[in-house]
């Protein structure tokens, strides 16, 4: 079995580099680690960046997993290969690329990119945003699924993950004991539906609803609050129609060895408790 | 002397609205912000918002003017008080038997500040035995305070003095009154002209402030301010288009100062004083940073 450790980074192409580190900066809140001449860099926390844009095409989007070690590497290869997964061994200059020892590539069965990586770098510096949106770092992201049945089976039966809650058929997962690492959302193709990062407060959640709005970013859900993990929370839309989210407070599931995934209906106040309904952005079970 | 004895007022414990249309403001204080109905008597409409009988009454423009209801320690606290704020040169009057009936306390002086607002101060206001029982869950847990619209800024505060509030802390020359633990029961703002300018209800948390916050605008009822969040007393609001114009809040989380003595804070008449998350009001002047009210 693959054990994911965490969620590492996430790297998505963009035709406009510029307004992508206009809306990460001025927006979003994030640090510029490295700016290239086709590449940005950006930091959430004390990882050496859990952001990368280069410039292409915004359909190249990848996430990439921390596992233990190059030996657990290698075992995942295997597995993956073994499974009919097309598997790709990550050059020495790619893996500098992506500031980790070594890494592979692989696509999961709805065909997303996903890397596993080894020890990636972090920073001495503390992270340090370019505006006080309150970011304590980056936490989950969503993953689209063309049949959320058939990948909860791939996630938590060749990975470790396991489901926390379930919305509909739409499991929530975890990779350790924050409630989720991994949403999977019904969609039509491959893609990352949303990229969450954690902030301090209730207040920056808010803080960020009324910044945002002046700014005329537009809020796709929320100001709300998860009933799954208890987050309270914030979407919004970024460049090349990325959806960001902020949010706060999700549980940590204390005992593993007894929690059982909750069902929830599949019904609006399964995905915010507080009334808020999204617009703009597809629902976790819609055949958008 | 105790220190209880210090504030002669010790807590505000109702609001009498004056409204045009009973009826709809009746339908707005049960069905839409989930007060409960308790009893009618004279044309007066009563709600209850926590233990305390009463803490709402509806009363028709045409008969009343409305009041607010401030609890003092005791009889003789309430004759020290009447006397303090008559000999201040403030207009005061002992409640009859029937005005206090009205009101559901045991012995009252009717005041009338600088403004002209009415306020009565009162004693053994009524409790109930049975607990609240809303019809809706909006979550509320007390009626908390009020604010005041205040056109004579300084004889107002020494009205509020004079029953032992303090200034706890400033925005512009908004003044926040303390009279128990927390930062403030009463806020006094400088406006145009005098009155009631809103009723908070504080409820259990952030949920029910966002709660209530997407039920009024699935209603459209209007929401004239919030959710927001004040910066001196850190407490999170909803202000809310009442009947009339009346104005329901919804609160939560103010600040609980402590015994230790404090000097109150000054802070800039700005939209970031008034709400640090951002929340601006385009209707209410008193909830704006208007250039030349400082």
């Amino acid at each position: 079995m693959i054990q994911l450790k965490d969620v590492s980074y996430v790297r998505l192409g963009s035709p406009d580099l510029e307004s992508a580190e206009m809306f990460a900066t001025s927006c979003l809140g994030l640090e510029i680690a490295e700016r290239g001449k086709k590449t940005l860099y950006l930091r959430s926390d004390d990882r050496a960046h859990t952001l990368c844009y280069s410039e292409g095409d915004p359909r190249q989007q990848t996430v990439g997993f921390e596992i233990e070690d190059e030996d657990d590497l290698q075992t995942a290869a295997a597995t993956l290969e073994a499974l009919g997964h097309q598997v790709h061994a990550g050059t020495v200059e790619e893996a500098e690329q992506r500031k980790v020892k070594a890494f592979i590539g692989f696509r999961d069965p709805t065909g997303n990119h996903i890397e596993l990586v080894v020890r990636p770098e972090r920073r001495g510096r503390r992270y340090f945003a370019t505006r006080d949106a309150g970011i304590t770092g980056f936490s989950h992201i969503g993953l689209n699924s063309t049949d959320p049945v058939r990948d909860e089976r791939f996630w938590t039966q060749v990975c470790n993950a396991r489901v926390s809650d379930r919305i509909g058929d739409i499991p929530l997962m975890r990779v350790n004991a924050i409630h989720h690492t991994i949403a999977l959302v019904r969609a039509p193709a491959a893609g990352i539906q949303h990229i969450n990062h954690q902030v301090e407060s209730n207040d920056d959640v808010l803080r960020s609803y009324y910044f945002l709005n002046e700014k005329r970013v537009p809020i796709v859900f929320g100001p709300g609050r998860h009933p799954t993990s208890g987050a309270r929370f914030l979407y919004f839309k970024g460049p090349d129609d990325m959806i960001f989210e902020y949010s706060v407070g999700v549980d940590e599931i204390e005992d593993e060895a007894t929690h059982r995934p909750r069902q929830f209906g599949f019904e609006p106040p399964s995905l915010c408790m507080w009334g808020a309904r999204p617009s703009g952005m597809a629902l976790p079970d819609s055949n958008a | 002397m105790s220190s209880a004895l210090a504030s002669l007022a010790t807590s505000i414990c109702y609001v009498r609205l004056a409204v045009r249309d009973l009826d709809a403001g009746a339908r707005f204080a049960s069905d839409t912000f989930g007060l409960q109905r308790v009893g009618e008597q004279d044309g007066e409409i009563a709600f209850r918002s926590d233990g305390r009988f009463r803490t709402v009454s509806l009363v028709s423009t045409e008969t009343e003017s409305g009041s607010i209801g401030v609890e003092v320690w005791d009889e003789a606290a309430l004759e020290r008080a009447a006397e303090q704020l008559g000999g201040a040169g403030f207009p005061i009057r002992r409640a009859n038997k029937d005005e206090c009936e009205r009101r559901y306390v045991e012995a009252a002086w009717l005041a009338k500040d600088a403004s002209g607002n009415s306020i009565d101060l009162v004693v053994r206001p009524r409790q109930s035995g049975r607990r609240y029982f809303p019809s809706r869950d909006a979550g509320i847990v007390q009626f908390q305070g009020v604010g005041l619209r205040t056109i004579a800024s300084a004889r107002d505060l020494a009205f509020w003095k004079i029953l032992g509030a303090r200034v706890s802390d400033w925005v512009g020359d908004i003044a926040y009154l303390q009279i128990d633990e927390l930062h403030h029961r009463v806020a006094l703002y400088p406006a145009e002209r005098s009155g009631l300018l809103y009723s908070a209800f504080e409820v259990e948390g952030l949920d029910q402030i966002m709660q209530n916050s997407y039920f009024m605008q699935e209603r459209q009822i209007k929401i004239l301010q919030g959710p927001g969040r004040e910066s001196a007393s850190q407490q999170i609001f909803l202000h809310l288009q009442g009947p009339g114009d009346s104005i329901f809040s919804y609160v939560n989380g103010m600040a609980v100062l402590g015994e230790k003595p404090r000097r109150p804070r000054q802070f800039s008449l700005s939209n970031e004083s008034l709400c640090n998350w951002g929340s601006v009001s385009t209707d209410v002047p008193e909830f704006r940073a208007v250039d030349g009210r400082v």
